[in-house]
């Protein structure tokens, strides 16, 4: 298993240390933050520069100048100061008392369920005062944050808590992009809000904001020894007396607090809970003094805070003031921690042993047959209900004129249309289904997908390069886009990844750091090249079959040919592959030409299921889990069942849709994700029995 | 999960045989004999030859603009997308029939299309190319030009041309251009009489999200930013727009760069109010109450459901409450 056992956060020490390095490097920290804070009020669209503001601080300014200073800058600058610093240390206690490294704000998915909580209030038409609507990003924010801590129970495993974090962001931010396509006028502004911007509409915010923030920031001070006591172990800490659950709850509870309160400031700011605390651990080796979490904290929070502000100068150095309006702060800082974070996994010692494999039963013969025997019957009865129902309902009797070339202009026309998109989603539910199960296979780690390593938001990149400047692309040129797009990210991710073989922890967060990346750069294309079309591109990325005509779906359904027949032809070295890495040694198999020729497919699988349907994440990480459950490990069955189960759900995604709030409908990755989310959900309860 | 699985396996295939059979439609009827005599050919805004076999009278509308138009022009459509938005945003060339939504105006549904059986489909340049490919197998498609900063009220007057002649219209098309131009004049002339010519403008939407505002500057390449040449005024905005729409970008402190005796005009919907930030979110803003142009009270809120990206019969009512507020 990933993410597991990593070591502690902060590795308290016994041993007498001095403390006189870690205060000079945090009075660092402090000048820099400052020195940035200074710098970012001096920065803006009205022409108030560094003298103005100078003058406007000492009470000589023009009204029009102070206001500026005033009502624009500095609370700007304040709520910088502030989103920052309470992501890093949000992120810091969520890292220490989960001890893992990748618990944070994102994978609580309190940015999600406060985007999600945003939108219905857009949608719905309701007007909210700032402080109501805040209230509002607020509860969605804990919503999202109890749920996941509820489903993954609280203290019993790292993994199951970023599993749940992860499908529920997915999840959430499905249905938030849903609002956005069809309430486009009410929930304008939204998509760009959702990228995280410090901007601020006077003090108010930064002042409804700080005594909640102020409460979190000493909460966690004040329980800072026992975070302490829980990095030796759930049994030191009991033995030192320390109440391990009670510690848990409070110090989640205050974490998730600080990140709402983050976000109803500025919206997602991404990454900064994840980056900071991992910029701060490398100081924890040098300077024994950060090995508490009480001189750990404050620096995670400085840390935060100058990536904050810092992302901000440089965005407002190097771009136009028309378009630093544009460009939210938040696509900077995924950036400048997408880089951070993947610097920081190579460097990472990996310490995470070989996890324990999934405890599975396995089913007997005949439970597999009939599971393959009602999947088909699933998949068959789906696939003549997608092509049958629509706005337009048609009967068999059509389907079967049509095919004969006999149908009337209406009913031709209708599956002319319809029947592609059918297609194009059993191809890339397919597809990405088994790219899923081959990579998670490879690397023997349950997260590891396409779409959290990366390689399909790559894919999703090229595509949108091409679209974006090449509008009349062909299906191929997309293909070819989406094919290069996803090679380039997997020859980074893997190529940084494979040191020392592909560890498990270093591959996942050099592969989310390259999504978040990947993510970033696709906002900044569009906000740069057709900055009120938000729609459009969101049609795109949220994966959708509209507008599929046949040729669209040849390049997936090769792709799926020749991974089905690989998969078939070795499905033992899969088996032995998956198992551990010595085993295969041991009975004399080069591990690293099959892995490689495993992930070049899975790569191939993924960016043609992009070329033909978007971006449709979840597929990849269910349809496997899924299949494990029912048909235990074995891929000569783990296989088949996972393809159909990719088929059957994106093709159950595609047809409602379309027909449920038909005129109107939504992309298939959308309803992917909503259909994917409770069953995702659903398995890890079942699981924890 | 298994027993679920065999519980939908079950449901489909009951559901299968008992509903599944016989057709919706006649197999094959032959093509029809098409009447060459009032066949029409135009060249629509991406350059495509639309032949139709005579004047369009079922006409299917992806955008509003174009809805706007065939309304102007006295057709009207069988299928809008997004009807109930239209009502909300465009009251100035009211939708009084009843058309049938055919969904969203970026994926505007196939099967609806097709089902209104329309002899023309106008729809604009924002519409992606595989949907337009496929509208075609339905119906003549003719793709007018949605915006282009090189010349709005142009763009604009062409598109009317251009769908009037595929519906028969031309006539009605010859009158919306007298009249907008009369309706120019005439604005122009209020706003001499008045004092007001040569007057700076500016004109914004804007919105609020959570805690913050953004502004959106219609800048002198956007229709309105024409719209304000056409009739004396001059646009105060600073910001470079996009090159279709002429729209910028901008926060509440990029206000500070307008100049101090400029007019501020804005459009809002009180069925939106997030969208109106201006008599909400600002009204307390000390930069907002600061400019020199709020304190003096140069902000106009023109009437709500004046479509900024509409056609000639929005502009007109655009004009009339400009110059209504101007010269108050």
């Amino acid at each position: 298993m990933a993410v597991t056992a990593t070591e502690p956060a902060a590795r308290p020490s016994t041993a007498p240390t001095p403390r006189s390095g870690a205060a000079a490097v945090t009075a660092g920290l402090v000048l820099l933050v400052a020195v940035l804070a200074v710098v970012d009020i001096t920065q803006g669209t009205a022409a108030v520069g560094a003298s103005e503001v100078w003058r406007a601080l000492t009470g000589q300014a023009d009204a029009g100048d102070a206001s500026v200073v005033v009502a624009s800058r500095l609370p700007r600058m304040t709520a910088g100061l502030l989103v920052g610093a309470v992501l890093g240390m949000a992120g810091a206690v969520l890292q220490a008392v989960s001890r893992n490294v990748l618990a944070s704000p994102d994978t609580l998915a309190v940015n999600a369920g406060s985007y999600l909580a945003l939108g219905i209030a857009g949608a719905t038409g309701l007007s909210l005062p700032m402080i109501a609507s805040s209230g509002v990003a607020f509860l969605g924010g804990l919503a999202a944050a109890a749920v996941v801590l509820g489903l993954s129970g609280l203290g019993t495993g790292t993994v199951r808590l970023v599993l749940a974090g992860t499908a529920l962001m997915l999840g959430l931010n499905s249905m938030t992009e849903g609002l956005l396509l069809l309430f486009p006028e009410q929930t304008e502004g939204l998509y760009q809000w959702n990228q995280g911007s410090i901007g601020q509409n006077g003090f108010d915010g930064v002042l409804q904001m700080l005594p909640v923030a102020l409460i979190g920031l000493v909460g966690l001070l004040l329980t800072a020894r026992r975070v302490d006591a829980l990095a030796l172990g759930d049994d030191a800490a009991r033995g030192l007396g320390v109440p391990v659950r009670a510690t848990r709850v409070t110090v989640v509870v205050l974490a998730a607090l600080l990140s709402a309160a983050a976000v109803t400031l500025a919206g997602p700011i991404g990454f900064v809970g994840l980056c900071a605390p991992a910029l701060v651990r490398p100081l924890v080796r040098r300077f024994r003094g950060y090995a508490r979490s009480r001189a750990a904290l404050p620096a995670a929070a400085l840390t935060g805070a100058a990536l904050v502000l810092g992302s901000d100068v440089v965005l407002r150095t190097l771009v136009s003031d028309d378009l630093s309006v544009a460009v939210p702060t938040g696509v900077v800082t995924s950036l400048v921690g997408a880089v951070f974070l993947v610097v920081m996994a190579i460097r990472m010692r990996d310490t995470a042993g070989a996890g324990a494999p999934d405890r599975l039963r396995t089913p007997s013969r005949t439970a597999f047959l009939v599971t393959v025997g009602v999947l088909v019957v699933v998949l068959v009865g789906l696939v003549i209900a997608a092509v049958l129902v629509g706005d337009t309902k048609l009967l068999l009797g059509d389907v079967v004129n049509w095919t004969q070339g006999r149908a009337g202009r209406s009913v031709t026309f209708v599956l002319d249309t319809r029947v592609p998109r059918v297609l194009a989603a059993l191809g890339a539910g397919a597809a990405l289904a088994l790219a899923g199960t081959l990579v998670q296979a490879v690397t023997r780690n349950p997260l590891a997908e396409p779409s959290v390593l990366g390689v399909t938001g790559g894919g999703a990149l090229g595509a949108v390069i091409l679209v974006t400047t090449a509008p009349l692309a062909t299906t191929w040129g997309v293909a070819g886009a989406a094919f290069a797009g996803s090679a380039i990210t997997a020859v980074v991710v893997f190529g940084l990844a494979a040191r020392g073989g592909f560890q498990q922890n270093r591959l996942v967060l050099v592969g989310i750091g390259t999504a978040s990346g990947t993510a970033a750069l696709i906002s900044l294309l569009i906000v740069l090249t057709d900055p009120f079309n938000a729609t459009k591109a969101l049609t795109w990325l949220s994966g959708s079959t509209y507008g599929r005509t046949m040729p669209d779906v040849v390049p997936v359904a090769l792709a799926l040919v020749v991974g089905i027949g690989v998969a078939v032809a070795r499905r033992t070295e899969l088996d032995l592959v998956s198992l551990d890495e010595d085993t295969p040694r041991l009975l004399g198999m080069r591990l690293a030409p099959g892995r490689l020729g495993f992930l070049v497919l899975s790569v191939v699988l993924s960016s043609t299921a992009v070329a033909c349907a978007g971006t449709i994440g979840f597929v990849g990480l269910v349809a496997p889990h899924a299949a494990r459950a029912l048909v235990g490990r074995r891929h000569v069955r783990v296989v088949p069942v996972a393809i159909l189960l990719g088929a059957v759900l994106v093709c159950a995604a595609d047809l409602i849709g379309r027909t449920v709030i038909a005129p109107s409908q939504l992309g298939a990755g959308l309803m992917t994700a909503v259909i994917g989310t409770p069953y995702f959900l659903y398995l890890l309860v079942r699981s924890r029995r | 999960m298994r027993r679920l699985l065999l519980t939908a396996a079950a449901t489909t295939a009951a559901a299968l045989t008992l509903a599944a059979c016989g057709t919706t439609e006649p197999a094959a009827d032959k093509p029809e004999e098409k009447k060459a005599s009032e066949a029409i050919t135009l060249t629509d805004g991406k350059g495509t030859e639309v032949k139709l076999d005579g004047p369009a009278t079922k006409v299917v509308a992806t955008e509003w603009n174009v809805v706007e138009s065939l309304l102007s022009l006295g057709v009207e459509p069988v299928g809008v997308a997004d009807v109930k938005g239209y009502k909300t945003w465009d009251t100035s060339v009211p939708l009084k029939g009843d058309p049938k939504d055919i969904g969203t105006r970026g994926e505007p549904s196939m099967d609806t299309v097709a089902s209104l059986a329309p002899d023309l489909i106008v729809a604009t340049t924002d519409l992606p190319p595989a949907a337009v490919k496929q509208m075609r197998e339905v119906a003549p498609v003719l793709e007018v030009r949605s915006a282009d900063g090189a010349g709005q009220i142009d763009q604009m007057l062409e598109n009317v041309d251009l769908i009037a002649k595929a519906t028969g219209t031309t006539d009605k098309a010859e009158s919306i251009r007298e009249d907008f131009e009369a309706k120019v004049a005439e604005g122009k002339k209020a706003l001499t009489d008045a004092g007001m010519a040569g007057k700076d403008i500016a004109f914004a939407d804007g919105y609020v999200t959570s805690n913050q505002v953004s502004i959106r500057p219609y800048t002198a390449t956007s229709l309105i930013g024409e719209v304000h040449e056409a009739i004396g005024l001059k646009n105060a905005w600073k910001v470079k727009g996009d090159e279709a729409y002429g729209l910028g970008a901008t926060d509440v402190e990029g206000l500070t760069d307008l100049p101090k005796d400029v007019q501020f005009a804005y459009i809002g919907n009180d069925e939106d109010p997030n969208a109106t930030p201006f008599t909400s979110a600002l009204t307390e803003n000390s930069v907002w109450k600061s400019l020199p142009f709020v304190k003096a009270g140069d902000v106009h809120r023109l009437n709500d459901g004046i479509w900024m990206f509409g056609g000639p019969g929005s502009m007109e009512a655009y004009i009339d409450a400009v110059v209504g507020a101007l010269t108050k």
